[in-house]
């Protein structure tokens, strides 16, 4: 990769819209090239002070509370304020991990972010291509056998379609530099990823999100698996939920 | 779902998102009065339209609403002389004004603390100053942390439009930080 080739990658790489392979052919020359380098640590420097907490303006208690005030009350419940006062504080709480996240980063540990933002990039890459899946299949029989010989362990493959998750297929994904099998589910409109990994790997988090997209690791059978999808926290976790839930597969042959 | 809990839903999500709203609003109007109506305006459309809500991805949806009023506010303002007159002012009286709507961090260094916030100032009043379309994605990518993907479908331009954006944008801020001797 030249310098001119890797300049127009730049922004792509900075805001992780790079996928894998690119990423690391960015970062290869990024290890030669200071000029790059440089450029680099500008956008970063730029983007720390963008998102100073000054420069964001939050919203007045007043015009919170005006519209507090025209929340539509579904179902009058003595519990609703309280409820809504939960929901907030988790919020908050996902807002303060999520930060967290961003500062973890920020304080180098570099692995951690590379892996999470493999996830998401594999996830985004997919839904860019022209087929999110390699096996087109709602039924798990068909699924289950086309990983076998592709990945070292065929995983588990079970089917929500009745919970509103429905199965769309398989496909083989890269994270890290593993090979790994990746299960598609559709929910609505959205697309979910889960990765099967063999084991859960050091370091990633149990949830995060970038982009508007949600990541949720959880325990799966003899393995570990992390969903990735754009669904929002509470289907996300409905969802890890039941896949946690799942045990042991039905005999699939 | 019926209507109901979708407007509950939808009502829950502007609130969650309400100071991302709040933000973009005060971005591209300049002034407080004008964010919260364009916000109040977007909240009670986002209720109203809650049946085109799909699922997923709420922020961009809900702040593709409240970018819709702040422009329907600035059309309506005909030639936006309010946002205008305000906007000046700002600039004219320069640091000053930046400085005052910039909130205080705990000082221990009073010294160090103002030459932060000086810093701060210089940074607001140059995304301030940059032309709405980069000003724009600049606050939508880099504060609200929306993808290219989001981004374009809010702003209905296409991906290599928000990417061309969005460097011109960049380089721009460089720049003119840069001018002002400010960059490490």
């Amino acid at each position: 990769m030249n310098c001119e080739s890797s300049r127009r990658l730049l922004p792509l790489y900075f805001d992780g819209e790079l996928d894998p392979a690119d990423s690391r052919a960015f970062e290869a020359h990024l290890d030669g090239c200071a000029a790059c380098r440089q450029a680099l640590a500008e956008l970063e420097a730029l983007r720390a002070r963008l998102r100073d907490p000054a420069m964001r303006y939050a919203a007045p208690a007043a015009l919170r509370g005006r519209l507090a005030a025209a929340m539509p009350a579904a179902r009058p419940r003595a519990r609703a304020w309280a409820a809504l006062a939960a929901s907030w504080l988790a919020a908050a709480l996902l807002g303060a991990g999520a930060a967290g996240l961003w500062h973890d980063r920020q304080q180098g540990l570099r692995a951690q972010a590379g892996l999470t933002r493999d996830l998401f990039a594999s996830h985004w890459r997919a839904l860019a291509a022209a087929s999110p899946v390699d096996v087109v299949s709602s039924d798990r029989h068909t699924v289950k056998p086309w990983f076998a010989g592709k990945v070292a362990e065929s995983p588990p493959v079970r089917d929500f379609a009745a919970q509103g998750f429905p199965l769309a297929g398989g496909r083989i994904d890269y994270v890290g530099s593993a090979r790994v099998p990746v299960l598609v589910y559709r929910h609505g409109g959205h697309l979910i990823d889960v990765f099967v990994l063999a084991a859960p790997p050091a370091g990633l988090p149990r949830q995060a999100r970038m982009q508007g997209y949600g990541l949720r690791v959880l325990a799966l059978d003899h393995a570990a698996a992390a969903v990735v999808s754009d669904m929002d926290e509470a289907e996300l976790d409905r969802f890890a939920r039941l896949l946690a839930q799942g045990g042991e597969p039905p005999p699939s042959r | 779902m019926d209507l109901a809990a979708r407007r509950t839903l939808v009502g829950e999500l502007a609130m969650r998102q309400l100071d991302a709203a709040y933000n973009l609003a005060r971005w591209l109007l300049g002034n407080d009065a004008d964010a919260g109506d364009a916000v109040h305006d977007a909240f009670v459309r986002a209720l109203q339209s809650a049946h085109t809500y799909a699922g997923g991805n709420g922020k961009a949806w809900w702040l593709t609403i409240v970018r819709h009023c702040c422009f329907a506010r600035l059309k309506e303002h005909g030639r936006g002389r309010r946002f205008v007159a305000i906007d000046q002012l700002a600039a004219e009286l320069g640091e000053a004004a930046a400085q005052r709507v910039l909130p205080n961090t705990a000082a221990d260094e009073p010294e160090q603390n103002a030459a932060a916030a000086q810093e701060r100032a210089r940074l607001h009043r140059q995304l301030r100053g940059l032309p709405e379309e980069y000003r724009e994605v600049l606050v939508l990518r880099e504060i609200e942390e929306l993808s290219y993907r989001e981004i374009a479908q809010m702003l209905s331009i296409p991906i290599g439009t928000v990417m061309s954006r969005l460097s011109r944008g960049r380089e721009k801020l460089l720049q003119a930080l840069g001018a002002n001797g400010d960059r490490p």
